[in-house]
């Protein structure tokens, strides 16, 4: 009997003239279109330079920042204002000002005259840009006091007053600056994927029934409540591995990024979190009475999960309060355990963590889930 | 033992009454009537019978199992059909009735012979899916899948409700074939004319049962005289009979209105001619009255009535 409930899911499935459509082409598009388009890199900052010092050290920075490739040098100005005129039209993004003495400054290692502003109507590119600048001018720095020997100390000093304040956010953007930010996007775009095939199928599913009437016909038989719920389940894992497979094998093909743990880790964790959103829609399906609000209900859940779980801002950056909700949140320990052990190679045994908060989330959900549903209203 | 055994069963969704106090008995092999209009319980008796629904108090069985304890055993043995289609629409006849046998256990070669006579007519468009059917044949594809698994108790919830008079009659002969082959049938329906083709009946209103028994034993009980007196204009006419003496109670039934007197006030012959003279005299066009059999509608509405008053 199992086996036949499992195949007339995956009957109707298939004759869904949309849904195997979208098991193929949502993978592909998540993989293919939202690492590029989901980035957060910083490229083609508008930059102005005010240089009053005018000399070939000057000149020499501003090659340092233009050739980053990051920067596109809009105008070398002599006047401020005129900097903080452009600025004002939306013109440039950055203004780097030089100040006059800026190569005795760099000869003799005293302050050195250099001024950064950025807009940050855009939060983002706009610290970015100060981020990126700042590491050029660090850069030139370095370089200046290897190829002058004659002023290494000075230099030295100078290196070090500059780098104490960035400590700690230098790394992060260091990185940022040769490596790709789409390694951290391709898992977290897995997680995506995973989580709204798992989520909205199978409540959807189940509601259908209802809609259709056919769940009365179901409730009629003897078919257990358990044998009802499985078979319908089945599928969808099937389906979601099928799509997980798809998107490991694009980010190796396409970007070439190889997952550095074991796969079994992703299997694992990915039927744990399929059991926690898959209870989830299950619960909602029995709680509503239309395709609707099963639609409108999950909807606001998997947005929740998504902005609050770290896959987009990291965890630690938000305030107590919203840390303390996303312990709640399955998405938060599988984004988490997936970027480790794709990323890092972490083992399952690294990631204990994660697997008790999902196991905990999916066995309070499932449990509330099987009780909901009754044959018998 | 009766197939179908209700005690006092009520049940209350919120503050609305769907059913005060329904007792029921039906009989081992017969094709029983649930007769009354939309709105009245018969959908909510169905459910709790089927075990789809508890009721707030009272008790029921079917083949003898209890609707609460036995739910489980009740489940293998009845076929029902709800008054909405509700197969599969994405999968094919064939698929659909598979689904079904494999379902209650069963498989359809096991029990072909069950659904032999009505399947024949659909196994053309086995191939077909069930949502591309027309209506006539979804509802003997329905009625194959509620008995494909040979049961003992067959629950029908409006199954001639929105289909045409032919098919109508088809699916009546269709019953009597199923209850030839030892099956009980309890269907539900809101037309009154179909009560004849039940072996009981039992009427239903505002979740009470106002009467039950055979339908000629039902008909027989009506206590009034009844005429259809028929006239031109027809509307004005119904109006001057309901404030006519003598006159108990006058309903439209399509062309002609049936009249109920007092079969004591006077001679039979004598009521049809005071009738006649009395609508000639007031004014109306083509008239005619004819001393009629009371139907299940008549006493219906008679019963009905007489519940209000209650």
């Amino acid at each position: 009997m199992w086996k036949y409930l499992i195949e007339k899911e995956f009957r109707q499935f298939f004759r869904d003239p949309m849904l195997p459509r979208i098991v193929i082409v949502f993978p592909l598009l998540m993989m293919l279109v939202f690492p590029f388009a989901a980035n957060m890199e910083v490229k083609d900052i508008n930059l102005v330079v005010v240089d009053s010092d005018r000399t070939d050290i000057s000149a020499e920075l501003i090659e340092k920042c233009t050739g980053s490739g990051y920067f596109r040098l809009k105008a070398v100005c002599d006047d401020p204002r005129e900097a903080q005129e452009m600025m004002d039209r939306n013109a440039v993004d950055a203004i780097l000002t030089i100040g006059q003495g800026f190569s005795r400054s760099v000869a003799t290692g005293e302050d050195v005259p250099v001024g950064i502003k950025v807009n940050t109507v855009n939060g983002t590119k706009g610290s970015i840009s100060s981020q990126y600048l700042s590491d050029c001018i660090m850069l030139f720095m370095r370089q200046f006091s290897v190829s002058g020997p004659s002023v290494a100390s000075a230099q030295a000093s100078v290196l070090q007053s500059a780098s104490a304040p960035v400590i700690d956010a230098a790394p992060k953007y260091y990185y940022n600056a040769y490596m790709d930010y789409k390694v951290f996007m391709v898992p977290a775009l897995m997680v995506i994927a995973v989580t709204m095939v798992t989520g909205f199928f199978p409540a959807l599913n189940i509601v259908g029934e209802k809609e259709a009437g056919t769940i009365e016909q179901m409730n009629v038989s003897p078919v257990s409540k358990t044998a009802f719920i499985v078979c319908k389940m089945i599928p969808y894992w099937v389906i979601t591995f099928f799509m997980l497979g798809m998107c490991l094998l694009i980010a190796w093909l396409v970007f070439g990024y190889v997952c550095r743990g074991s796969l079994w880790g992703i299997v694992l964790f990915t039927v744990l979190h399929i059991m926690v959103t898959a209870g989830l829609g299950l619960l909602i399906s029995s709680y509503s009475e239309n395709a609707q609000q099963a639609m409108f209900i999950m909807m606001f859940f998997v947005l929740i999960f998504m902005l609050m779980s770290g896959v987009f801002t990291p965890v630690s950056s938000m305030p107590a309060w919203a840390r303390a909700i996303t312990y709640a949140n399955p998405l938060r320990y599988y984004a988490d355990a997936m970027r480790a052990i794709f990323l890092k190679g972490s083992s399952v045994a690294e990631l204990w963590y994660d697997a008790a908060g999902l196991l905990t989330i999916g066995a309070a959900v499932l449990f509330w889930a099987v009780r909901s549903y009754r044959k018998t209203s | 033992m009766n197939a179908i055994e209700i005690h006092d069963i009520c049940k209350s969704y919120g503050r609305v009454r769907a059913l005060s106090g329904v007792s029921l008995e039906v009989k081992e092999g017969e094709i029983f009537g649930l007769i009354g209009p939309d709105g009245a319980g018969k959908t909510t008796l169905f459910r709790i019978l089927t075990t789809l629904l508890l009721a707030d108090s009272g008790s029921a069985s079917v083949a003898g199992l209890d609707v609460v304890k036995d739910y489980a055993g009740i489940r293998r043995i009845i076929g029902y059909m709800p008054g909405r289609f509700s197969l599969y629409q994405d999968l094919s006849v064939k698929e659909n009735l598979e689904f079904f046998a494999t379902v209650f256990g069963t498989t359809v070669e096991e029990n072909y012979d069950v659904i032999r006579d009505i399947y024949s007519q659909i196994e053309p468009f086995r191939d077909r899916r069930a949502g591309a059917l027309s209506g006539g044949m979804k509802q003997k594809l329905a009625l194959c899948c509620a008995l494909v698994h040979k049961p003992s108790v067959l629950f029908l919830d409006e199954p001639t409700t929105g289909v045409d008079a032919v098919s109508r009659r088809d699916f009546w002969n269709m019953l009597a074939r199923i209850k030839a082959s030892g099956v009980t049938v309890f269907v539900s329906t809101p037309y009154m004319d179909e009560a004849s083709l039940c072996d009981r009946v039992a009427l239903i209103m505002r979740g009470g049962i106002i009467d039950s028994g055979t339908p000629s034993k039902i008909e027989s009980e009506y206590p009034y005289a009844l005429y259809a007196v028929k006239g031109t204009p027809m509307y004005p006419l119904l109006k001057y009979l309901r404030t006519a003496d003598g006159v108990l109670s006058c309903f439209s039934f399509g062309s002609v209105h049936h009249l109920a007197v007092d079969p004591s006030a006077a001679g039979v012959g004598e009521a049809r001619q005071k009738i006649l003279s009395d609508i000639v005299s007031a004014g109306f066009r083509d008239c005619d009255v004819q001393e009629i059999r009371p139907g299940i509608e008549d006493c219906f509405m008679y019963l009905a009535g007489r519940s209000r008053q209650n």
